[in-house]
């Protein structure tokens, strides 16, 4: 066969680049006369051919060029099957590649010899050829299909299977483009470390892992808790007394006698955003949702007075002695002195979006705001010694968190330290050196950080959280070890915190409209840490006696 | 499928041994769409089957797609007529294959006459074997290549020229062939019942 591209060749390289000689298309028509079975199919498939071209045939007997061909032609007048497989595979050819330049160009020098072709790279295998060639198990985009009939042959593999494929494609993965972008929204929470669906509702244990209770103690119904997490609606006083604000009402729930008592309402078709009970427990601010801050006798529960000026509703509050600081949606933070009837007496502007944490530390040195511009800042403490209504700066900003910082805390044992936790798509605990301004610590968590507490008396602390797991955790410091947690506390996100008095029990808040009590901590040594702090200035084994006896 | 009586028997016939075959595919198939991510994670759950779990998807659509090819293959495997199933793994933009999961399927030769006198597989033999498969595929995750785009998959059946082909449902295809220059092929283990001979084999593109 080796003779075969001779002798077209002379013409075939003047007009075209394609050099692939007739051999391929030639070895498959032979190869099919020798490994296929001689099918009727073939007969039928050049038939058509035949009467679609019937110039074809005279053409080449008349170039007279193609020996091979003339001569396979007497070959097959013997038998008619010989001759249907040829001329039908050589019919193809033809057929197939019918380029309307070519024609044109070589109309001049030999009008009508050449309308047939040999490239079999050129043609499209999509088209007929390729049912004829998959009649013939050849795949003709894989590799050339006189190797594959060779290769057929050399491994004795039977030409005569079928490769077949279901006729509609596999559906697609995410058929729905926005269940797709709904999973791309809830991996971060369940990509979190920690985020396992092992332990539900069960405390895990770390490996300094104490075992707490997973049962509230107590469990209060709170209708028409708002489902905000900017909120803060849940404060406990130093004089035992949780105040909660469900919508428009106050309530004070004694812990002691458990004695429930309606404060007040907020203004009509307002509702409260945030409760604070002052320092020593005397006093609760409250922020409303017109930007108003009313203070309030909790003992005697009435109003002592309304503090306007903000613009939007004030979402958290903190005191520190006199001072009543409130951080308004529009991101300003105020000093309110309830005492003297012009209450401003600062502001704070550095949060662009609105503050939804905000913490004096206990001596009144710093004050740490967290806003939902993911930012948290630390401010100067100091009020006198600017001129009212000057915009001081906060003294440094933080920038870790990539959500709304709503749980800010200051560590009641070392000053310094101060925790801050991120909304969502951040949930990491940040802990912050607010004398140097270096962050110490960050702990990843599995869902959003709603709250921090410290422990007064233990090193750890604990943290609230949001959807998925709806959890209380209790941290380790500085380790940052999970000591504790307790899974779906609520049915919904807990979302406030406040911590006992004595330092051992926490009450928490969530949008499932309950108030949970959790005893978190023990308080081991409770007669002793009061009477040291009460008895500061004594030292030795003996001051409880004295105490006693005074 | 697992009937109360006798389920050794299953392996011995060829309908048991058909059905055994078939379900396997199923199992094979969802494991490898599972762990070549060709469908999200979370389309999946974890069934037990083989006494082991096995991640299988709760997709619909792809589950009825499953279901009507492998519905098919049995026909075939009933009738003898398939030779080969291979499950390709497709780039979704270059169409290109990467993987080829190929599933020889052999009949056992049948000693004429007196089919009694071999003992029958028992059972927990061929589960072993199909488990040991199936574990075989997960681990395969170690060594083939890291799929970092979108993938398609497609289900090839090789089957006989005389093979009764449903029309316009089965249709000659492309084998999506890997070029022998860039194939790299695992054979992996085989499991028999009384009837057929499953033998596995992954090919995979590795540019190298």
């Amino acid at each position: 066969m080796s003779y075969l591209p001779k002798t077209p060749s002379t013409r075939h390289r003047s007009r075209s680049e394609a050099k692939t000689p007739l051999t391929p298309s030639l070895a498959v028509g032979l190869n099919s006369l020798s490994l296929a079975t001689p099918s009727k199919a073939d007969v039928s498939f050049a038939n058509p051919f035949a009467a679609s071209r019937p110039s074809s045939p005279a053409k080449r007997s008349a170039s007279g060029s193609i020996q091979v061909s003339e001569s396979l032609q007497r070959q097959a007048s013997t038998g008619v099957i010989r001759k249907g497989g040829v001329e039908s595979r050589l019919d193809v050819v033809t057929r197939d590649y019918v380029p309307p330049k070519s024609e044109k160009k070589r109309s001049k020098s030999q009008p009508s010899r050449d309308t047939r072709d040999r490239f079999i790279t050129t043609r499209d295998p999509a088209d007929d050829v390729a049912a004829t060639l998959d009649l013939m198990s050849l795949n003709p985009q894989s590799a050339s299909p006189g190797h594959t009939a060779r290769l057929a042959a050399a491994t004795g593999v039977p030409l005569n299977r079928r490769v077949l494929s279901y006729h509609e494609p596999p559906p697609p993965s995410a058929s729905d483009p926005l269940l797709a972008q709904a999973r791309e929204y809830a991996r971060p929470l369940y990509a979190r470390p920690g985020a396992l669906p092992t332990s539900t509702s069960t405390a895990t244990t770390g490996a300094k892992g104490r075992k707490i209770s997973t049962q509230p103690e107590r469990v209060l119904d709170a209708p028409g808790m708002v489902d905000d997490f900017y909120l803060n609606l849940v404060s406990w006083s130093c004089l035992n007394i949780v105040g909660v604000a469900l919508a428009e009402n106050t309530y004070l729930w004694r812990a002691d006698s458990g004695e429930v008592v309606q404060l007040g309402e907020a203004p009509e078709g307002s509702y409260i955003s945030s409760v604070e009970f002052s320092n020593d427990g005397l006093f609760l601010g409250v922020g409303v949702g017109t930007g108003a801050v009313e203070l309030w006798d909790a003992e005697s529960q009435t109003k002592l007075r309304t503090m306007s000026g903000h613009s939007s509703q004030v979402a958290c509050l903190s005191w520190y002695q006199h001072i009543l600081t409130s951080g308004c949606a529009d991101g300003s933070i105020w000093h309110h002195d309830v005492r003297v009837a012009r209450h401003k007496v600062g502001e704070l502007i550095g949060h662009q979006g609105e503050v939804c944490g905000l913490k004096w530390r206990s001596d009144g040195e710093l004050l740490a705001s967290g806003g939902n511009d993911n930012v948290v800042n630390v401010w100067d403490g100091r009020i006198g010694d600017v001129a009212p209504g000057t915009r001081s700066a906060a003294r440094w900003t933080k920038r870790n968190h990539t959500a709304a910082v709503k749980a800010v805390a200051w560590c009641p044992w070392q000053p310094s330290l101060l925790a801050s936790g991120g909304g969502t798509s951040d949930a990491t605990v940040h802990i912050w050196n607010t004398t140097t301004g270096a962050r110490l610590h960050s702990l990843p968590t599995p869902s959003q950080v709603t709250s921090i507490q410290w422990s007064p008396h233990k090193k750890e602390f604990m943290t609230t959280h949001g959807y998925p797991t709806n959890a209380i955790m209790v941290h380790a410091y500085p380790s940052m070890e999970r000591v504790a947690e307790i899974r779906d506390a609520h049915d919904s996100r807990v979302l406030w915190s406040a911590i006992g008095p004595a330092g051992d029990v926490v009450v928490t808040g969530a949008g499932d409209e309950n108030l949970k009590f959790w005893r978190i901590w023990e308080v081991p040594k409770v007669r002793k840490s009061k009477e040291s702090k009460d008895s500061s200035g004594r030292t030795g084994s003996t001051k409880s006696d004295i105490l006693r006896i005074r | 499928m697992p009937t109360k009586q006798a389920p050794t028997r299953q392996a011995i016939t060829l309908k048991g041994s058909t059905n055994l075959v078939t379900e396997f595919f199923k199992y094979a198939a969802n494991t490898i769409l599972f762990q070549r991510g060709v469908y999200p994670a979370d389309d999946f759950h974890m069934v037990k089957k083989y006494g082991q779990t096995v991640l299988v998807t709760q997709d619909l659509a792809l589950e009825n797609y499953l279901d009507k090819i492998l519905k098919q293959v049995n026909k075939w495997l009933l009738t003898g007529s398939v030779t080969q199933l291979v499950l390709a793994i497709i780039s979704k933009d270059s169409r290109t294959s990467l993987e080829r999961w190929v599933f020889d399927i052999n009949l056992v030769e049948q000693p004429s006459g007196e089919s009694e006198a071999a003992p029958a597989k028992p059972e927990a033999e061929i589960q072993a074997e199909i488990r040991n498969i199936l574990k075989q595929i997960v681990s395969t995750v170690t060594f083939l290549p890291v799929i970092d785009e979108p993938t398609v998959f497609n289900i090839l059946a090789y089957t006989s020229e005389s093979a009764d082909v449903p029309a316009d449902e089965w249709v000659d295809t492309d084998p999506l062939a890997i070029e022998a220059g860039k194939s790299q092929q695992v054979k992996l283990r085989s499991f028999s019942t009384d009837v057929h001979r499953i033998e596995a084999m992954v090919a995979y593109r590795y540019d190298g």
